[in-house]
């Protein structure tokens, strides 16, 4: 059977894509990975690989015809295939016309695919492949027919889509957008020689670890200090991101690799999330949990200065949106903004984290909600927040059920472990230690059921 | 004007399951005086399984009323009760003899307020010890929830726990239609912690117990306990199992079973009753049908009951139903991606 190749999902609001231009005529060879054809959206212009090797034929969406994403938009048929009859309504214009969305379009196409007289002695059988491995490579627009499966028979989980995505960069167009996909453990720091719980610390979108400098010297010395650095951050992997979840698995990942008997975790802002993700789903092994300014309470956050950021490239662009972070802009030295453009002079690390905020923060909306699991959580936990944040909202905490701990530190930006890091060691040591005096018996539940 | 503080501060005590549910009914009896038990020796006797116990001398024979050995006439006698407007709860002493009641649950029970236009209620809860593992033997240890669940009109819970089993039966006592409690015979001696004086556990609510990422088990009655245990030795083994308690299986809680399966991506059913037709098979198909479906990663594993009477020999009575070891094999199966 020929193989179809569809127009693919490039970044997260696409619905439509426009056909720019076709690098292989009908009729032609093509190679599976050589370039088949160029799209445009909104954003960008990309190209897409062909997902198989064959000759193209049936190609129904022209240069300049825009169609919903997964639509089938041309055929490749192996070199020994007879070409089947062409599929009716042949113009990308019908195509649109009987179809409005992606969703929709599979069907009424697959219903006109070209017949083939050999179909059965074809390589290309279909494949088999779980409900969650053909969304995977439906929303990256990969065909699952260049994906070998790892389960019985053969078959494709989510877990192969999500290595082929790494080991061939990511979708076909992450390398257009100026970085390339990495594989690999997220990098953990160590820090202090104390023998206690250790306390993880996450840093927040566009930080690295270094971000905990000048808070590290108030902090309890018994306890030796893990300092995580999310992936395209700091030294760890630009690991492609599907989604928040996705990010809070390599998180988790990260914290299983160091086999912890527990942690203490400290969390800042897009870190304060996935502190509360980790713990939300290894409850046992948190002693404490304190969320600096956490994302994932409320919907509101300004995207002006996180995109800001992530574009800057010289130091006069990335200056004024320093200072936006805290509430006393004087702090932001000369030689602080000269060492935060240091770290952010790599143009691929950049790229990288300006889509990781178009992923985790689509329309400046903070697109997952994290309320629940707030809820559900029992270790002892408390919430950091300076009243001058310009970034999230500080009454986002005001969410939060009421048996958690609140500090509301005044003349506070966004940034307290760097513009009052003597303030809020004394609240992160104080949790620590209650946390290890009184560890709550965390058995039952008020309905007599194992938590 | 204000609440009474006695609700609100309740003491919580350690009771066993079968007291959990004669403080409800107690509590019940003494806040609302329409309500009355039905059932065959549950006076003096105290109940098949000792779950009445002594009401009869606190509430007298007017209120606590021993029923002939007919659960037909036992059943119909509830069910016009329940019509004159008392809150009746009727017991059975194995859930098997409500095949003997069916006429007066299904056609008369279920059905009434439909046929008469809203014009009539029957609040009628009826109680069935059910389940195997007691040595009983085939016409004693069945698993009938599935039945009653298939029938409009009708509720039905199933509380694997003291503090559900009084709150469900609270909740029950409110609804003004039939509502059908299963209760697990393993667990009358359960202890677990249960609050005093009036509170209820919603119908229809799921209670998620134990929370994971790798595999949803949704369990019922029994099942539930075993199921955390079996979660327990898989979290040592690195598998962090989600473990969700249906304690109503009409209506369905869709939701909390939805949520779970699109964060773990794998769905594994363990109920004791038949394997085939039963509400493996309704939960599976809720999730095909759902929005969960295009997480799932693999295929959905339902572990029921042997497709044959419960047998009386206990190591077969044991092979019969799935047991700790079973569920574990299942779970390491599902997420090592053997299935």
């Amino acid at each position: 059977m020929p193989v179809e190749v569809i127009m693919p999902k490039v970044d997260m609001d696409m619905t439509r894509g426009r056909v720019a231009a076709w690098h292989v005529e009908e009729g032609a060879a093509v190679a599976a990975g050589d370039p088949l054809f160029d799209i445009e959206t909104d954003k960008a212009a990309m190209e897409v690989e062909s997902p198989a090797s064959g000759r193209l034929h049936h190609i129904r969406a022209a240069a300049g015809a825009e169609v919903a994403i997964g639509t089938a938009i041309a055929w490749i048929y192996a070199e020994d295939e007879a070409v089947g009859d062409p599929p009716t309504g042949d113009t990308a214009t019908t195509v649109d016309a009987q179809i409005d969305s992606a969703e929709d379009a599979a069907e009424p196409m697959a219903a006109q695919h070209p017949r083939s007289s050999d179909a059965l002695s074809s390589s290309a059988k279909k494949a088999r492949a779980t409900p969650r491995a053909r969304r995977l490579a439906r929303d990256s627009g990969l065909s699952l027919s260049v994906i070998e499966g790892s389960g019985p028979r053969g078959r494709i989980g989510g877990a192969d889509v999500e290595a082929h995505l790494l080991h061939s960069g990511g979708a076909a167009t992450e390398t257009m957008q100026g970085w390339q996909a990495e594989a690999g453990p997220l990098v953990v720091h160590r820090a202090g020689s104390g023998t206690r719980t250790p306390i993880l610390l996450i840093h927040g979108f566009a930080g690295d670890a270094d971000g905990w400098q000048k808070l590290e010297p108030y902090l309890a010395p018994d306890h030796p200090r893990l300092k995580l650095e999310l992936p395209g951050h700091g030294r760890s992997p630009r690991r492609p991101v599907e989604s928040f979840r996705g990010l809070a698995r390599m998180v988790v990942e990260a914290f299983d690799r160091e086999d912890l008997p527990g942690a203490h975790l400290v969390g800042h802002s897009l870190g304060g999330a996935l502190a509360l993700a980790l713990a939300d789903v290894r409850p046992k092994r948190i002693a404490s949990l304190s969320l600096l300014a956490p994302a994932g309470l409320g919907p509101e956050i300004d995207g002006r200065i996180l995109s800001g950021i992530a574009r800057a490239g010289r130091k006069n662009s990335l200056a004024p949106w320093l200072r936006e972070l805290v509430h006393d802009g004087s702090l932001i030295s000369a030689d602080y903004v000269a060492a935060a453009m240091r770290a952010r002079q790599d143009a691929a690390l950049r790229a990288y984290q300006r889509d990781l905020a178009g992923t985790l923060f689509p329309d400046t909306t903070q697109s997952f909600d994290l309320l629940p699991a707030l809820e559900r959580l029992r270790m002892p936990t408390q919430i950091i927040w300076g009243r001058a944040d310009r970034v999230v909202p500080w009454k986002q905490a005001l969410r939060a059920p009421g048996r958690l701990a609140l500090h509301l530190l005044r003349e506070v930006g966004h940034l307290p472990q760097i513009e009052t890091p003597e303030d809020l060691a004394p609240l992160l040591n104080n949790l620590i230690r209650l946390a290890e005096l009184d560890r709550p018996p965390m058995t039952l539940d008020a309905k007599g059921v194992a938590l | 004007m204000s609440m009474p503080l006695r609700e609100t501060h309740s003491e919580v005590r350690e009771l066993s399951y079968a007291e959990a549910i004669r403080d409800g009914l107690a509590v019940a009896m003494e806040r609302d005086e329409r309500v009355i038990l039905m059932g065959e020796d549950i006076g003096v006797y105290g109940g098949a399984f000792q779950v009445s116990g002594d009401l009869v001398h606190r509430f007298g024979e007017d209120r606590v009323v021993d029923t002939p050995i007919s659960e037909l006439g036992g059943a119909g006698i509830a069910v016009g009760a329940a019509l004159t407007g008392l809150r009746p709860v009727y017991e059975f002493q194995f859930s098997d003899f409500a095949t003997l009641a069916m006429e007066q649950i299904v056609n008369q029970a279920a059905k009434l307020r439909f046929m008469l236009g809203g014009a009539v209620s029957v609040p009628l809860v009826m109680r069935f010890p059910a389940g195997s593992g007691t040595g009983a033997a085939a016409q004693h240890s069945q698993s009938l929830e599935a039945w009653f669940g298939h029938v409009p009109g009708l509720k039905v819970c199933q509380a694997a726990t003291p503090h559900d089993a009084k709150g469900l039966l609270l909740a029950a006592l409110e609804d003004p239609d039939p509502v059908m409690l299963f209760e697990h015979k393993l667990l009358y001696k359960m202890k677990g912690p249960v609050p005093e004086g009036h509170y209820t556990v919603p119908i229809g609510q799921a209670h998620l117990c134990r929370r994971g990422s790798d595999v949803t088990i949704v369990a019922t009655a029994v099942m539930v306990h075993r199921s955390l245990a079996a979660a327990e030795t898989l979290a040592e083994e690195g598998i962090e199992a989600e473990v969700i308690d249906l304690r109503t299986i009409r209506p369905l809680d869709r939701k909390t079973v939805v949520e779970s399966v699109a964060k773990t991506s794998r769905l594994m059913v363990v109920y004791e009753a038949v394997k085939t037709l039963g509400i493996g098979a309704e939960v599976s198909a809720m999730i095909a049908e759902s929005e969960a479906f295009d997480y799932l990663d693999a295929p959905i594993v339902r572990l029921g009951g042997a497709e044959a009477p419960i047998p009386y020999s206990p190591d077969l009575e044991k092979a019969a139903v799935p047991q700790e070891p079973d569920i574990l094999e299942a779970a390491r199966s599902l997420v090592r991606g053997r299935l």
